[in-house]
């Protein structure tokens, strides 16, 4: 170089800068990560994310449609009876009743609305107390229920439907007291039922261990001595 | 071109994307990630290279573009120097070293005066006049016209001759 480089005219400046200007070469150990980073992957299956993004598809349209979805019923009516019992007892379980009158002001209505006449009623005692009563429709049938609520919070409901012709099952009939009810247990609930001429009966609660049973026992008997359902029309 | 051979072409780029991150950033460590982040790019997105268009060009625009939003994040945190030369202690990259301990010197007038021009300067003139890309590479890593990378180097080299009279006058 012959001048300062501030003197270097643009070409010779651009030359200048071409070899003198330090090159860096890059690291080994960039070298081996970028060598790794493009290292051949899997091979693609291009069927795959179409295979995903139709079991996606489809998972979502069976959520969608799962409750349009014929119900798998028992064949057995009673079993029948009792499953739409219990989960009428759930549904109370989880929202309440849908229109809570207390009997005896609202007899007359629910007589009505229920086709089921209470000649007498267990309006509740020491040990259980009536929360409220409503008409039902269950199994294609209107009926009436009554909810109680015992000492230790669970709660009961006692069930009126009329069932002409529903036979009682052998398996499972018990002797409490003067009577002797079916006990019946589904999905985790416990339901005696027993008929009343032409109406079946039922009362449902979440209790099912030994010392509860015990309790639903003597709750039946209350109940079954001091409600008289009969058929209002 | 298959993924194989793309990977394999990237490659031979290496040190060149290499010299061109250390220059941009002043920082090896910096410039490493830089380098690794532009292969992971180019990797991920190799479908979009235009076969029969240059390969290079295009990997040195990945850089710098990744380059400037990584600046543009750290321009906000950081104070800029009136000169418009940033304060480059702020790691590029959350994972570098949180020091300047990795920083380059500069061994000459030429390398001090090249580090103190703006970026779109620098850049110039390491593509065109280092690295030999022609000005429509050039245009195309820097998104600009052709004349525009003309009129850039000339001011570039302007103000490389008057850096380096001040350093020469010292």
């Amino acid at each position: 170089m012959t001048g300062p480089l501030s003197e270097l005219p643009d070409e010779a400046l651009g030359h200048h800068l071409a070899s003198n200007l330090p090159r860096h070469s890059a690291p080994g150990r960039l070298r081996q990560a970028i060598g790794a980073a493009g290292r051949p992957r899997p091979v693609f299956t291009p069927w795959l994310s179409a295979g995903l993004a139709a079991t996606a598809t489809a998972l979502v349209l069976l959520l969608f449609f799962l409750p349009l979805l014929p119900r798998i019923t028992p064949a057995d009516p009673v079993q029948r009876l009792v499953r739409a019992a219990v989960a009428e007892h759930t549904r109370t379980l989880m929202w309440g009743a849908r229109r809570p009158d207390v009997i005896p002001a609202a007899l007359p209505w629910l007589t009505q609305e229920s086709g089921i006449g209470l000649l007498r009623v267990f309006s509740g005692d020491e040990r259980l107390t009536l929360l409220d009563a409503e008409p039902v429709y269950l199994e294609q049938r209107r009926g009436i229920a009554l909810h109680y609520r015992d000492e230790d919070g669970h709660l009961l409901t006692y069930l009126v439907l009329p069932a002409p012709g529903l036979p009682l099952p052998d398996r499972g009939r018990t002797q409490v007291d003067r009577f002797r009810p079916a006990l019946i247990h589904d999905s985790g609930f416990s339901a005696w039922l027993w008929k009343q001429g032409d109406l079946a009966c039922l009362l449902i609660s979440d209790m099912i261990s030994e010392t509860d049973l015990g309790h639903f026992r003597d709750y039946f008997v209350r109940v079954r001595v001091a409600t008289e359902p009969v058929p209002a029309y | 071109m298959a993924d194989s051979d793309f990977e394999r072409q990237a490659v031979t780029h290496l040190d060149a994307l290499y010299n061109f991150a250390v220059y941009l950033t002043r920082n090896p460590p910096e410039a490493e990630d830089l380098v690794q982040e532009t292969y992971a790019r180019a990797f991920r997105f190799s479908h979009r290279f235009e076969p029969g268009t240059h390969l290079r060009a295009w990997l040195f625009q990945i850089l710098r573009n990744t380059f400037l939003t990584f600046y543009r994040l750290r321009e906000r945190e950081t104070a800029v120097a009136e000169d418009g030369v940033p304060d480059w202690d702020t790691p590029m990259f959350h994972d570098a070293p949180d020091d300047s301990s990795g920083t380059m010197e500069a061994h000459t007038d030429l390398e001090r005066a090249l580090r103190r021009l703006p970026e779109e300067f620098r850049t110039v003139l390491l593509l065109a006049e280092v690295e030999g890309l022609p000005l429509e590479e050039v245009a195309r890593v820097m998104t600009c016209p052709v004349g525009t990378v003309k009129s850039r180097i000339f001011r570039a080299k302007e103000r490389l001759r008057g850096l380096l009279r001040d350093y020469e006058t010292r």
